[in-house]
C-alpha cells in the first residue's frame, strides 16, 4: 500500500515565554492509506501535535510533511484549508459541531463548502453517510438535543461525509463512558474497513489503543514504539 | 448559492441562539434608524413647508439683487431690523427683460423693502375727519352729533392743559394752547362753522388737533412691488378687507396681522389677547401676571373710548353699562369697571363689547379706503412723507398669525421709490424750482456753515410771526394744497413707468420649482455676461435668518444621528469582539473542516447585515408609521417662528423616498462597519484552536 502520510525528521516547537517547548522532536512516521492507526501516549507527549501537523493545521518546524503526496510546508494556508476540505476529515475530543445547525445540517456543512454539488446529491450523501453511522431518526435535531456519543457519532458522519482520504481524530472517546468510547471506535473501524479510508487517532486509554491495527507510541516527542497488529491474527 | 442559504441560516440561527444581545443591538439599530427616517422625514417636511410658505408669499425661488450691497438680502428680517444696505437694481425694466427672456422662468416682480412709519390719527383728528367727511357729502344727520363730540373733546384737551399748567415748564405754550381751546370751543367760531365749514374745519386741523393727545406711531416692514401681478404670483396671497390696488394706482394695503395687532382700537386689541390667552390658549388671568397687567392697562384706556362717542352715544352706553353692571355712576368710572376683566366674566364682556361697544366706535385707526401718511428716512437722510390709498387688509393664508410673515404690508412700487427718496423728474424739476423761487445756490461743504447760520442777520421769527392769529391761514391755500395731495395720490401710471427704474430686488418664479437649481446658474451667467453684477440667492438665503435656521436644523440633526450612530457602532463592534470571542472554537472548527477566511469574514459580516436589515426595517416602519400618523393628525406650531417654518398653523408630514433610502444605506453602512474589525479578528483564528477545545 502507498504511504498516504509521511513525516521525514520533523520538529515542531513552541515558543514558551523565553523557553522553547519541543513537542515534537526529529519524527519520522510513514501510514499507509488504509491503515487504523493510533497515537498512543502519556498527557504532553506530543500526540495532538502530531495529529495537528498530518492534519494542515499546523506546519512543522523542521523537517517535512506530506500528506496526500503534498508537502505541507511549500502551501499556501488557503491552499492548505483546500487540502483540509477535501482529503480530511476531523473527529474532534469535545465533537466541535455548529450548535445552531441541526445534525443532517451539520453533516452537509463540508459539502457546501466543497460546493459543485445540487442538494439532491448531498441530501443522499449525507442519508447515507447518517444511516452508516445510525441517527437517521435524529437528521432534525440540534447537537444540544443529543448524547454525547450520538454528537459523536455526528461528528464522524460529517468527517466522513466527503470521502477523505484520512480522518484525524484527536482524542474521540475522551468525553465518553467507557461503553459508547468503545461503540465510537467499533465505528470507526467498520467505516475504515467498509470505506478503505484511512484513520489516525489519539488515545491514552488502553481498551481504545487494543482496537488499533497499528499503535504509535510517543513519549516526549519521539517515537518510542511503533507496531503493526495483524487484523487477521487477531480475528 | 447553497453555501450562501446555509450561511444565511447559520446568520439567522446566531442571532437567534443570542437573542440578547441581538435585541439590543437590534434596538440600537432600530432606534437609530426610527431617528434618521423620522428626523430627515420632518426636517424635509419643514424644508417644503417653509419653501411652499416662502416661495408663495414673498420670496419666490429665486431672488436678485445687486452684489455691491454691504448686506445681504433677508426678506422676513436678518440681523439688523430694517437697518440692510442691499444695493440696488437701477433700472429694473432691463433685469426684467433679461431675466424673462431665461427658460424656465414664469415671472419676474420688483420689490422694495423698507421700513416705514404712520401715526394713527388722534382723537380729535378722527372725529375732524368725520366732520370733513360730513360736510362734503352734505350729510345733514351726522354733523351736529360730530360737532357735539369735538366740541367735548376740545374741552376735554382744555381740561389736561389747564391741569398741565401747573407742572409744565413751557407755560406760553399751555397759554397759547388754552386760548386757541377757548377759541374753538367758543359758539362764535361754531356759528362761523355754519357759513364757511371747510374753513373752521383747517382751523381746528392745524391750530387745535397739536394741542390734543397725538395717535400712536406705528413702524412697519412694506413692500413695495408690483401689485397688480402679486397676487397673481404669491398663491398665498388672499384679500380678507377691501381689494388689491387697481393696476396702475398708487395704493397701501395692510397685512392682517398688522393691522389686528397695530391698528386695531387698542381695547379691541387687548380684549382680543385676552380672549385668545383664556378661550384658546386655556390660560387664566388669576395665575399670570401679564396677563393681569394687560387687564389693568386696559382698564385704564377707558378714554379711547369715549372720546370716540358723541353725547347721544355716550348716554346710550351709560344706561347699557347702568344695566349691565347693575351700578350707577358716571360712565368714565362704569367703562373703567366694566374693562377690568376677569376669569369669571372675560366671555360675558368680551360679547357685551363687540355688540355694544364696538358699533359706537372705530374698530381700526384706519380703515380700508382711509388715506395713511407714510414717512420714511430716504437715503439722503430726510424724513419723506407719501399719502396713499388704503385699499385692502390681505393675509398670505397658512401664515396668518405669524409675525414673521405678518409683518409685511404692500405698496405700489411708486410709492416706495418715493419713500425711498429716489427723485422723479418731475420731483428734480419740482425741486429746481423751488431753488430758484428762493434763489438757494449750491452751498459748498466749507461755506456750508455761513451759509446756513451767519451771512446777513435776517430775522428767523418771520416765519413763526405768520402763523399767529385766525385769519393768517387765509393767505395759504389750504384746500387746494390737499387737493394737489390728493391729484398725486390719485395719478395713475402705467406699468412701463412702473418699472422703468429703481427697485431693490427682484423675486424670480419658476415654471417649476425642481427646476430651481437648473435655472439659478443659467441666470447668474446671463447677468454675469450681461456685465450687471447681481447677486441670485435662493428662497432659503433669501429669507433671511428664519430661513436659515432650517440649514442649522439639518446640520443639529445630522449631528444627532452621528452621534447615535458613532455609539451604535462602537457598541455592535464589541458586542461582535464578544461573540467572536465566545464563537472561537466554531470558528476554528469550520477553518479546520475547511472553510476558507473569506468564508469566515462573509459570514460575520452578513450576521451584522442581516441584523442591520431587519432592525433597520423594523425602524423604518417603526419611523414611517409616526411620520404617517403625525402627517395625518398634523403637528401645532407651538409658537410663531414654527408656524413660518412650518408654512402654515400645522405641520403635516410626509415621507420621502429619499428618506427611506439614506435610512436605509446609513444603517447598512454603519452595521458593515461595525463589524469589520471583529469579523477581521475572526479570520485570524486558527483551525488549531479547534483541537484546543477540551470539556
Amino acid at each position: 500500500m502507498p504511504n498516504i502520510v509521511e513525516l521525514s525528521s520533523v520538529s515542531k516547537t513552541y515558543p514558551l515565554g523565553n523557553l522553547e517547548v519541543r513537542a515534537l522532536d526529529d519524527v519520522d512516521l510513514a501510514i499507509e492509506k488504509g491503515e487504523f492507526t493510533t497515537i498512543a501516549g502519556p498527557s504532553g507527549s506530543g500526540k495532538t501535535t502530531l495529529l495537528n501537523l498530518v492534519g494542515c493545521i499546523d506546519i512543522a518546524t523542521k523537517g517535512t510533511v506530506v500528506v496526500d503526496g503534498k508537502s505541507t510546508s511549500d502551501l499556501s494556508e488557503s491552499a492548505l484549508t483546500n487540502l483540509r476540505l477535501h482529503k480530511l476529515g476531523f473527529i474532534f475530543q469535545s465533537f466541535n459541531l455548529i450548535s445552531v445547525l441541526n445534525l443532517h445540517q451539520n453533516v452537509e456543512f463540508p459539502l457546501l463548502l466543497q460546493g459543485g454539488s445540487t442538494r439532491a446529491e448531498r441530501d443522499q450523501r449525507v442519508r447515507s453517510i447518517v444511516d452508516k453511522v445510525g441517527l437517521t431518526e435524529y437528521l432534525k435535531h440540534r447537537p444540544n438535543e443529543l448524547s454525547g456519543g450520538q454528537r459523536q457519532r455526528v461528528a464522524i458522519a460529517r468527517a466522513l461525509v466527503t470521502g477523505p482520504a484520512i480522518v484525524l481524530a484527536d482524542e474521540p472517546t475522551a468525553n465518553l463512558d467507557s461503553a459508547t468510547g468503545k461503540s465510537i471506535i467499533d465505528l470507526m473501524k467498520e467505516l475504515n474497513r467498509v470505506e478503505q479510508t484511512t484513520f489516525i487517532f489519539s488515545t491514552h486509554d488502553p481498551s481504545v489503543m487494543a482496537q488499533a491495527t497499528r499503535i504509535v507510541r510517543l513519549v516526549d516527542g519521539r517515537i518510542a514504539e511503533d507496531g503493526r497488529v495483524e487484523v487477521e491474527a487477531r480475528a | 448559492m447553497a453555501t450562501f442559504r446555509m450561511l444565511v441560516l447559520v446568520a439567522f440561527r446566531n442571532l437567534f441562539a443570542h437573542w440578547v444581545k441581538t435585541l439590543f443591538v437590534g434596538s440600537i439599530i432600530a432606534f437609530g434608524t426610527l431617528l434618521l427616517v423620522t428626523g430627515t422625514a420632518l426636517t424635509s417636511s419643514i424644508d417644503r413647508a417653509m419653501a411652499d410658505g416662502v416661495t408663495g408669499s414673498l420670496g419666490g425661488h429665486l431672488q436678485v439683487y445687486s452684489a455691491k450691497g454691504k448686506d445681504e438680502l433677508a426678506l422676513f428680517g436678518g440681523m439688523f431690523m430694517g437697518a440692510e444696505d442691499i444695493g440696488r437694481i437701477d433700472d429694473y425694466s432691463v433685469l426684467r427683460d433679461r431675466v424673462e427672456a431665461i427658460d424656465g422662468v414664469k415671472a419676474v416682480l420688483p420689490m422694495g423693502i423698507d421700513m416705514a412709519t404712520a401715526t394713527s390719527p388722534g382723537e380729535l383728528e378722527q372725529a375732524l375727519a368725520e366732520l370733513r367727511t360730513a360736510v362734503r357729502d352734505e350729510d345733514a344727520e351726522a354733523i351736529p352729533g360730530l360737532k357735539a363730540r369735538i366740541r367735548e373733546i376740545l374741552s376735554k384737551v382744555g381740561d389736561e392743559l389747564t391741569k398741565n399748567a401747573k407742572i409744565t415748564a413751557d407755560a406760553a405754550r399751555i397759554e397759547e394752547g388754552l386760548a386757541i381751546v377757548e377759541r374753538a370751543t367758543s359758539d362764535e367760531l361754531w356759528s362761523r362753522f355754519d357759513e364757511a365749514p371747510m374753513e373752521v374745519l383747517e382751523y381746528l386741523d392745524t391750530k387745535a388737533a397739536p394741542f390734543t393727545e397725538e395717535g400712536r406711531m406705528m413702524y412697519f416692514r412694506y413692500v413695495g412691488t408690483d401689485l397688480e401681478m402679486f397676487p397673481k404670483y404669491f398663491d398665498r396671497f388672499e384679500v380678507v378687507k377691501g381689494e388689491v390696488v387697481p393696476p396702475g394706482h398708487r395704493g397701501f394695503m395692510f397685512n392682517s396681522k398688522f393691522y389686528e395687532d397695530w391698528v386695531k382700537h387698542f381695547v379691541a386689541r387687548n380684549f382680543d389677547k385676552l380672549q385668545s390667552a383664556v378661550v384658546a390658549k386655556g390660560q387664566r388671568i388669576e395665575d399670570d401676571a401679564s396677563l393681569q397687567a394687560r387687564v389693568r392697562q386696559m382698564s385704564k384706556q377707558y378714554k379711547r373710548i369715549t372720546y370716540q362717542l358723541t353725547p347721544s352715544e355716550a348716554d346710550a352706553l351709560k344706561s347699557e353699562l347702568t344695566s349691565f353692571l347693575g351700578e350707577e355712576g358716571a360712565l368714565d368710572a362704569l367703562l373703567e369697571k366694566f374693562l377690568a376683566v376677569d376669569d369669571t366674566n372675560l366671555a360675558e364682556r368680551y360679547a357685551f363689547f363687540y355688540e355694544k361697544i364696538v358699533p359706537k366706535i372705530d374698530l381700526y385707526d384706519f380703515d380700508v379706503g382711509d388715506t395713511i401718511t407714510l414717512r420714511a428716512f430716504t437715503r439722503s437722510g430726510f424724513l419723506k412723507s407719501v399719502n396713499v390709498k388704503i385699499y385692502g387688509v390681505f393675509q398670505f393664508r397658512g401664515l396668518e398669525t405669524s409675525d414673521i410673515a405678518g409683518g409685511h404690508n404692500l405698496v405700489d412700487l411708486l410709492t416706495f421709490r418715493e419713500l425711498y427718496g429716489l427723485m422723479t423728474a418731475d420731483k428734480k424739476k419740482e425741486l429746481s424750482g423751488i431753488r430758484d423761487e428762493i434763489g438757494l445756490e449750491d452751498v459748498s461743504a466749507a461755506d456750508a456753515e455761513d451759509a446756513l447760520f451767519g451771512g446777513d442777520d435776517e430775522p428767523v421769527e418771520q416765519t413763526v410771526q405768520r402763523t399767529e392769529g385766525f385769519d393768517e391761514f387765509e393767505g395759504i391755500d389750504l384746500a387746494t394744497e390737499r387737493e394737489r395731495m390728493e391729484a398725486v395720490a390719485n395719478a395713475t401710471f402705467s406699468k412701463a413707468q412702473q418699472d422703468k427704474g429703481l427697485a431693490l430686488n427682484a423675486a424670480v418664479i419658476l415654471d417649476d420649482p425642481e427646476q430651481l437649481e437648473a435655472v439659478r446658474p443659467v441666470l447668474e451667467k446671463t447677468l454675469e455676461d450681461a456685465g450687471s453684477s447681481m447677486k441670485v440667492v435662493d428662497w432659503r438665503a433669501a429669507s433671511g435668518i428664519v430661513g436659515q435656521f432650517i440649514t442649522v436644523v439639518w446640520g443639529l440633526l445630522f449631528s444627532a444621528i452621528f452621534i447615535i450612530f458613532l455609539v451604535a457602532l462602537v457598541i455592535i463592534n464589541n458586542s461582535m469582539v464578544m461573540a467572536t470571542m465566545e464563537r472561537v472554537t466554531e470558528i476554528g472548527t469550520m477553518r479546520a473542516i475547511g472553510a476558507q477566511r473569506s468564508t469566515v469574514l462573509f459570514m460575520f459580516l452578513l450576521e451584522t447585515m442581516v441584523l442591520g436589515t431587519l432592525a433597520g426595517l423594523v425602524g423604518i416602519l417603526l419611523g414611517g408609521g409616526l411620520i404617517e400618523w403625525l402627517g395625518s393628525v398634523g403637528i401645532p406650531a407651538p409658537n410663531d417662528e414654527l408656524t413660518f417654518m412650518f408654512g402654515g398653523p400645522r405641520l403635516y408630514p410626509s415621507l420621502g423616498v429619499v428618506s427611506l433610502v439614506f435610512a436605509f444605506v446609513v444603517v447598512f453602512f454603519v452595521s458593515l462597519l461595525s463589524t469589520i474589525i471583529p469579523a477581521f479578528m475572526a479570520t485570524r483564528i486558527q483551525p488549531i484552536m479547534a483541537m484546543r477545545a477540551k470539556e
